[in-house]
């Protein structure tokens, strides 16, 4: 199996360093969300996973190789990248035609990865003359030529219509359900969050996270409003190791580290009434926002 | 290989550039016509008529001044990769940089010899046209004279390849374009002036290119502006040599260069 091994990787340009000391894991079999905010160096680190930028420090490889190092490189790794183009002359089949000569690729596949991607309906228009949606299909489907087992996306959802997004999140849980190690990069998490099984946070270049989706919803907690909240910020710490209590009005608290039944089994043998009690979950946004130093 | 050379071919023929290559090669070939029917004696000065062997040399040489149109044409087609930003596209397939200039070079050589080859079929039957429409034997026997354009027509494929090593090295089509234009029509004719320097000709490429065309009107006239003897020219397969050896080391530079900038 495949997958994509990014260790200690580093790049600067001049004094700005743009990735720092970056390490993580894109597996086969799942979608990988590689999310940041704008200039976080996403693009940066895909760049060098690619061979397009030379690292600093540290290596990205793909099944145990380096990029360059591939044998066959458009049949192993597909890429979209948000700063590639198409000649304005070529017509989205003739693009397609191109590369697929260039991997070494037969020529009817072509045809069916624009069945795949959905370019046959404008597969003779000159690319000149494509929707931003459009051109994201061609781009996935020029990266898709060689049936590659790992897909690197760059914000591929860019300039997709809602309808186009919710088809992109399906094809992609599909390529990654044949057994693909799929990364998608993005900077809204709403775009990713149905549909990556993993995420990887950078933040100013560093990683912030690294690990299942529901690692970033962080734990979960149980809010109590009752008259006695005195009685039980004094009381709920002494009852395990890892208990926080933390007031947050006069007569709530929220409670981590302790499940909602063993509160109110203390609550009621203590005789101090609960007005209310509810788990709480902090919203994946939340946690995003945290991590990324964006506004809480 | 193979696959990238017909990946550069499909990319060639797929975009409308190559049109405008045939039109251009064309076009060259009527110049020569349309420069016979007027008659080199016509000309302001004048000079030695079509009946005589300098004025046929004439002609032809001034069909080989127009081999930069196949350079631009190749500079253009190497630098589009970079305009359009297909060139990341084409790197992640091809991560060993050179081969696809290669497969470039290749394409383009081919490309530019059949644009040489319609350029001198156009000039020959205008050429042969022109003179029996007014009555005039070619200075020159005709077979010299198709010689001399299947030299042109070598001349366009090997400028064809000196323009896809500046583009590749350049990237940009204009700068390509200037560097080249200057060179051949400003620099080179004012280093003949520099003492010392026009002994050198043979090796530069103007000289190189007046041994592979067999015009040397340029540096017949220079001689004797400077009242020096003109410096014995390379024959002619040493001139297509010297021009190809200029543009391997344009490749050369532009895949050492491209090897180390980073694609962004």
């Amino acid at each position: 199996m495949t997958a994509v091994e990014v260790r200690g990787l580093g790049k600067a340009y001049g004094p700005v360093a743009a990735v720092t000391d970056l390490s993580f894991d894109v597996p086969p079999g799942r979608v990988t969300a590689f999310l940041g905010p704008n200039g976080a160096g996403k693009t940066t680190t895909m760049r060098m996973v690619l061979g397009l930028v030379a690292p600093d420090t540290g290596s990205a490889t793909i099944g145990g190789v380096r990029y360059a190092g591939l044998r066959r490189p458009a049949a192993t790794v597909g890429a979209v990248l948000d700063t590639s183009g198409f000649h304005p002359d070529h017509t989205a089949r003739a693009h397609l035609q191109v590369y697929a000569r260039m991997g070494g690729f037969p020529v009817r596949r072509t045809e069916e990865v624009m069945d795949l991607t959905g370019v046959t309906p404008f597969a003779g228009r000159l690319t000149r003359a494509l929707s931003t949606g459009m051109r994201q299909r061609l781009h996935l489907a020029t990266a898709l030529l060689g049936d590659p087992r790992v897909l690197l996306l760059d914000e591929p959802a860019n300039g997709l219509d809602p309808e186009g997004n919710a088809w992109l999140r399906g094809f992609l849980r599909e390529l990654a359900a044949q057994g693909r190690a799929v990364l998608v990069s993005s900077h809204v998490l709403s775009e990713v969050e149905q549909l990556a099984d993993r995420v990887v946070v950078i933040r100013e270049g560093r990683l912030a996270v690294a690990g299942p989706v529901t690692d970033l919803y962080g734990d979960p907690g149980v809010l109590i409003r009752s008259p006695g909240a005195d009685t039980l910020h004094a009381l709920l710490p002494g009852l395990g190791e890892g208990v926080t209590v933390e007031r947050t009005a006069e007569d709530a608290l929220l409670v981590h580290g302790l499940p909602a039944d063993r509160i109110a089994a203390e609550a009621s043998a203590h005789g101090i009434p609960l007005h209310e009690i509810t788990p709480v979950r902090p919203t994946l946004e939340q946690t995003f926002l945290d991590l990324t130093g964006g506004p809480a | 290989m193979t696959a990238f050379v017909l990946a550069e071919w499909r990319r060639l023929i797929s975009a409308r550039l190559w049109r405008w290559g045939v039109l251009a090669a064309i076009c060259s070939g009527a110049f020569t016509a349309l420069l016979a029917l007027i008659g080199p004696e016509n000309f302001d000065p004048p000079l030695p008529g079509l009946h005589t062997t300098e004025g046929t040399r004439v002609v032809l040489g001034l069909l080989g001044l127009l081999a930069f149109v196949p350079a631009l044409l190749g500079t253009s087609a190497v630098a589009a990769e970079y305009r359009h930003r297909t060139i990341t596209t084409t790197v992640l397939y091809a991560p060993r940089r050179w081969t696809p200039l290669v497969a470039k070079i290749v394409t383009f050589t081919a490309a530019g010899l059949a644009y040489g080859a319609i350029t001198a079929a156009v000039a020959a039957a205008g050429l042969f046209t022109a003179a029996a429409a007014k009555g005039v034997t070619l200075g020159l026997p005709a077979g010299e004279v198709l010689g001399l354009l299947a030299r042109i027509a070598v001349t366009m494929g090997v400028y064809t390849l000196l323009g896809v090593g500046f583009g590749a090295l350049l990237r940009n089509q204009v700068a390509a374009l200037v560097v080249l234009g200057s060179y051949f029509y400003v620099v080179e004719t004012a280093l003949m002036l520099v003492p010392g320097v026009n002994t050198l000709y043979p090796y530069l490429p103007g000289g190189a290119t007046a041994a592979l065309t067999g015009f040397t009107y340029l540096a017949d006239a220079v001689a004797a502006q400077t009242g020096g003897a003109a410096g014995a020219l390379l024959p002619a397969p040493l001139g297509g040599a010297v021009l190809v050896g200029y543009a391997a080391l344009a490749a050369l530079a532009a895949v050492a260069v491209s090897l180390r900038r980073d694609i962004t």
